[in-house]
């Protein structure tokens, strides 16, 4: 009795829909795994950055654009929370995966390059947006935060979580130890993230200080957050929209480039 | 090749024990060198990381704070912050290594090679504590270098500073020594640094003076140890402080001393170390 002719394609359409969803699923399972320390951790912490804020701020020096300081800095906070979040959340996933020799079973499954990239960086990325959107919603129950224009929050948190989640899946494919995973994040992604207007207005740096941080594209995700939240922002949105939009392409492609060609994943 | 050509009808002179007195210093020399050859290696990490930290905690809150001329007295807030900011790092390096140093052995198995030795229960700890004490002052004293460049801080008493630094050190790497010890997961740590230690440094009084706080919040920061760390590192430097300073000296000695004894029965009991 002869075997039926193996059927090649498993699946119709151009994406691999299961594929893709169950590589999004696992890294965003994990991300729930993890909650107590990725969000429970970053809720903690931007609670006493704002306390200490608060506290060292009573009200000494005059509202900042309009707001006082507190209603300034909780914006900040939540934007640096889902950066620094989605950033680990797709860092830590590949190193991990690496090191495990877990990644052979992402790349022996049926799925594109650009599938690959999306399911590690869609989940980093939903990870981050929960962290923010849980930040955001802590902080509103201390400090008052009308948010002014929700779609542009929501234009912004997707784009800056993208952006970040793909810094870290980028960083995750260079890094062959832990070390380097922690040095990118010290070196690059803190410095990048406190130096970006998080918990100040620009407006009250020296010139060269300015030009400085408008070079950061994380200060365009940082003022967005807060134009979105509080209505005060340092420039328009739809410049910061499209610089991180760019940004993000141009990640995309950088990641897209390197898993198709097996940068230190394929042997 | 003597020893595989002897006569076996020869005997051997019975094997002589070697004979170690009352304190086993090679032994405890070479626990203490593990230790901090451990972080040496991975330097990056350990000493420049949380230098670099610091040093835009101190960028980022003298810009923020420091634009309206806050003063605390007559001190500017970037003087006032930087003693603040240097005892947080070593709070926090010091906690990470000894509590790290002690889980990953746990967990790979190799604490067996450290009590398996003829070390006794005081010298191990003394090894392990150590070790977190050199990483604090060098986390410490390169945070300090750093800072001068940028703020530089006058120094009160250099007797009061270098007491509150091996002070706070030794505190820290004993509580790690206890986290390591009880911890069994990763998670636990990460839980203990989270929601115990970095909360009590943020609230400690590193970037605020607690004389600014509502009566009964002061009476809150007074019972968090790091708060006396703190104030006590800061009046070595400036010569100013919010709470008395031998009250201060008396409370972070004795909470040494009882951090001791913890670490003394759980290690001479072998608690979670020992089947």
């Amino acid at each position: 009795m002869a075997w039926p002719a193996p059927r090649i394609r498993r699946f119709a359409g151009p994406v691999n829909g299961r594929g893709l969803w169950t590589l999004f699923m696992r890294g965003f399972m994990r991300v729930l795994r993890f909650a107590t320390e990725g969000i429970g951790g970053a809720l903690i912490s931007a609670l006493l950055f704002l306390a200490v804020f608060v506290f060292a701020w009573a009200g000494d020096s005059g509202p900042v654009q309009g707001v006082g300081l507190p209603a300034f800095v909780a914006p900040g906070i939540a934007a640096f929370s889902l950066s620094l979040n989605a950033y680990e959340n797709a860092a830590f996933p590949v190193v991990f995966d690496k090191l495990e020799g877990i990644i052979g079973d992402m790349l022996m499954a049926p799925l594109t390059p650009v599938e690959l990239v999306a399911g590690y960086v869609l989940a980093a990325a939903a990870g981050g947006l929960l962290t923010g959107a849980a930040v955001l919603g802590v902080l509103s129950l201390f400090v008052s935060l009308p948010v002014v224009d929700p779609l542009l929050l929501l234009a912004y948190g997707v784009l800056g979580a993208l952006f970040f989640a793909l810094l870290g899946f980028i960083t995750g494919l260079w890094a062959e130890k832990w070390d380097r995973y922690s040095v990118v994040q010290t070196f690059l992604i803190l410095p990048l993230g406190l130096l970006s207007g998080t918990f100040f207005a620009i407006e009250s740096l020296p010139a060269i200080g300015q030009q400085i941080i408008l070079a950061n594209p994380v200060f365009y995700l940082i003022d967005g957050v807060r134009g979105a939240v509080i209505g005060h922002s340092s420039t328009a949105p739809a410049v910061g929209l499209a610089i991180l939009a760019a940004l993000t392409l141009l990640l995309w492609l950088i990641a897209w480039r390197l898993v198709a060609r097996g940068y230190k994943i394929k042997s | 090749m003597t020893e595989l050509t002897r006569d076996p009808a020869v005997a051997l002179p019975p094997p002589r024990p070697r004979a170690i007195g009352a304190v086993n210093w090679v032994g405890l020399w070479t626990l203490y060198l593990k230790e901090v050859k451990r972080f040496v290696n991975v330097l990056t990490q350990t000493i420049l990381a949380p230098m670099v930290t610091m040093l835009l905690f101190l960028a980022v809150f003298t810009l923020a704070l420091g634009r309206g001329n806050l003063k605390f007295g007559d001190i500017p807030y970037a003087e006032f912050l930087a003693p603040g900011l240097i005892m947080m790092a070593m709070i926090q390096n010091a906690f990470a290594n000894t509590s790290s140093s002690l889980l990953i052995s746990k967990i790979q198995g190799n604490i067996v090679d450290v009590l398996m030795p003829p070390l006794s229960t005081v010298e191990l700890a003394l090894g392990f504590a150590l070790g977190g004490v050199t990483r604090g002052l060098l986390v410490g004293t390169t945070t300090a270098v750093a800072m001068w460049v940028f703020v530089p801080l006058p120094l009160h008493s250099f007797a009061l500073v270098v007491y509150y630094g091996v002070a706070a050190a030794l505190m820290l790497s004993l509580l790690g020594m206890i986290g390591g010890i009880w911890a069994e997961k990763f998670d636990h740590i990460a839980a203990m640094t989270n929601f115990v230690i970095v909360p009590f440094s943020f609230l400690s009084g590193t970037f605020y003076s607690v004389a600014r706080l509502p009566e009964s919040w002061q009476f809150i920061a007074h019972l968090n140890p790091f708060f006396y760390l703190i104030d006590g590192f800061r009046y070595g430097f400036l010569g100013r402080h919010d709470g008395d300073i031998l009250i201060g000296m008396a409370v972070v000695a004795g909470v040494n001393a009882v951090l001791i004894s913890i670490v003394w029965l759980m290690l001479s009991r072998g608690y979670n170390l020992k089947p």
